[in-house]
């Protein structure tokens, strides 16, 4: 589904993924681990293609695609999906119109039909339900004046309705209390299938108790340091990051 | 040489008139275009002018009268427009004369200088909408006076869809107690045009809403001047302007509030927003207040900003193409504008006509 090969990037000039390589199968959930500064989320950024993340090295193959080589419109009808650590405000455009937009745009880039307006609201009902979003708030300005968790969850939706192949969700579990948690860990687990892979990018090992990963890597100074089984979580949640020195 | 105003004068300071001249020179082109895309689905009458003549033939006015009015209104350009013009409308409602529904104006300029200058009168209670249309290349003044009287209600609508050329207005209204005069400006095409309106409160609890969005890119140099005088207590006055500039253009956008001694318990409230599309674009936003009442609430606020990097990429990784991530954030951005008009039909075709622009880059 994802490799990703000797893959270096810089931000601003400054380097922060150095050599990180990485392959994520179909069927698998993945969880990154590390220190703040380790390059958690230039990773998810340079995933999905923000302007202004530079790739200076490697290469990222996405389901046959060459990534890289796609604008982050395609990459998203390609079948990613970021889940972003802070979701952006946008007034005056409602939550439907915009995750109808985007819905749309991927369906006509893939050359599918376009969801009917029915159709898409009978999606995004089951959706919101499922994650505990009224449709009054589905129906207010993307994400304005929702609380931090409310925000997570309005994310979900977007992932949920948008069906990825690829989830790379950054920091999901960050500002949640433990009823959103419990919900965002259901949306995932829920998601999860043999044609669909989840990379899960997190500080702490929280949300690895309700999603349990196939494989924990660590990220250290911008490149994959260690990799293991879940139960690699528990030992950096006792032992902290910075045991490698030995 | 021309007398127009120049930019050495402050408040018009950012409009362009040095081309009106050689406009003027120019000659009209008889061919109409077609006109049915610019007609709102609205049962009332139509009018149209075309280089500054009523074409009858075109026309379905269920008895307006059209004629040309001689009052000036005390502006160089209203003045000009008043003494050359042959035709107008003149509105005059009473509480009593039936319903004949939005009156629509299609004003066709093709060339050289069409004047128009029209009068709106209306009685106590009495109430009137009207949709004005500007299509053409050519140079485009018009002047309108309007006086409501008490508890009368005017909405109007301005749209500006030219294909070059020039366009000036100038509106001066005088709103008496309790009425209500609420006008919405779409501005799009025109190399140069320049939207004024003087609204004078003169009643206690009048009322007055003038707001717009201007959409400027090429060469473009757009700018209006709303100046609301509030001359007795208890009136409220709303502005609220969107521009958009792209390119190399101008959106220039200055609104005034003048609240008398005597007008006291005055609400006003501006609003004035650039969004600049490049960075070779330029937006001007002047908001205005001068105060000589001391009870009164009177809010303003300016910005001139680009459009949110976060929300673009926001867009882009939910599968958005960029153009269109950037059109559907613009048309956010205008909506605040267009969403006051309060004619849902005829706000849907403004906002169409705000998206054709947004689309058509």
């Amino acid at each position: 589904m994802l490799q990703i090969n000797d893959l270096h990037a810089t931000v601003g000039g400054k380097t922060i993924l150095n050599g990180l390589t990485l392959t994520v199968n179909a069927g698998e959930v993945h969880a990154i681990m590390g220190p703040n500064g380790a390059g958690k989320s230039t990773l998810s950024y340079v995933l999905a293609g923000r302007a202004g993340y530079e790739v200076t090295g490697g290469s990222v193959t996405f389901d046959g695609h060459d990534l890289l080589a796609l604008a982050p419109h395609q990459r998203a009808a390609a079948g990613l999906f970021l889940g972003l650590q802070y979701p952006v405000e946008i007034p005056g455009v409602s939550n439907l119109a915009f995750l109808r937009t985007a819905l749309n745009a991927q369906r006509k880039q893939r050359g599918e039909a376009e969801a009917s307006g029915a159709e898409f609201m009978k999606l995004v009902k089951v959706e919101a339900e499922g994650f505990g979003l009224s449709m009054d708030m589905l129906k207010r300005p993307v994400n304005v004046g929702f609380s931090g968790g409310e925000k997570k969850r309005n994310e979900m939706v977007q992932m949920a309705v948008l069906a990825p192949k690829l989830a790379v969700l950054d920091e999901t579990d960050s500002g949640l209390d433990i009823d959103a948690l419990r919900v965002v860990s259901d949306g995932i687990n829920r998601l999860r299938s043999p044609e669909r892979a989840t990379l899960l990018i997190t500080h702490y090992q929280r949300l690895l108790d309700y999603v349990v990963p196939d494989r924990v890597h660590v990220l250290v100074a911008g490149r994959i340091e260690r990799s293991g089984g879940p139960e690699l979580a528990h030992e950096l949640e006792r032992e902290g990051y910075v045991r490698q020195a030995a | 040489m021309s007398a127009y105003p120049t930019r050495k004068i402050e408040d018009w300071r950012w409009s362009d008139l040095s081309g009106l001249d050689a406009l003027a020179a120019g000659h009209a082109n008889d061919a109409l275009p077609d006109l049915s895309r610019y007609w709102i689905d609205l049962d009332g009458p139509r009018l149209v002018f075309a280089d500054g003549r009523f074409v009858e033939a075109l026309s379905d006015r269920r008895g307006l009268t059209v004629t040309a009015v001689r009052s000036a209104p005390g502006h160089p350009l209203g003045d000009v427009a008043a003494a050359k013009a042959t035709t107008g409308l003149w509105l005059t409602r009473t509480a009593n004369t039936p319903a004949i529904g939005p009156i629509q104006i299609v004003h066709v300029a093709s060339g050289g200088a069409s004047h128009l200058s029209s009068r709106i009168e209306l009685a106590r209670d009495a109430h009137a909408e009207i949709v004005e249309t500007h299509v053409g290349a050519g140079w485009s003044n018009v002047t309108a006076t309007v006086a409501l009287a008490e508890g009368a209600r005017l909405m109007r609508t301005i749209r500006v869809l030219k294909t070059g050329g020039a366009h000036t207005d100038f509106t001066l209204a005088t709103v008496a107690q309790a009425a209500s005069y609420t006008s919405a400006a779409l501005v799009t095409g025109a190399d140069s045009a320049r939207l004024e309106a003087r609204i004078k409160l003169d009643g206690t609890g009048a009322f007055a809403e003038a707001d717009g969005v201007m959409l400027s890119r090429g060469e473009q140099n757009l700018d209006s001047f709303t100046r609301v005088q509030h001359a007795a207590p208890g009136g409220s006055s709303r502005q609220v302007w969107r521009s958009v500039a792209d390119d190399r253009s101008t959106a220039s956008v200055a609104g005034r509030v003048e609240v008398a001694r005597d007008a006291q318990k005055t609400d006003a409230e501006q609003s004035v927003k650039a969004l600049l599309l490049a960075r070779t674009a330029t937006a001007n936003a002047k908001p205005e207040l001068e105060i000589f009442a001391d009870d009164v609430k009177c809010a303003h606020g300016a910005t001139v900003g680009e459009l949110n990097r976060d929300a673009l990429f926001y867009l882009q990784s939910r599968g958005v193409d960029p153009a269109a991530a950037k059109a559907l954030l613009t048309r956010a951005f205008i909506a605040d504008a267009l969403d006051r008009i309060g004619d849902e039909t005829v706000r849907e075709a403004v906002t169409a006509d705000a998206i054709a622009w947004l689309e058509a880059k």
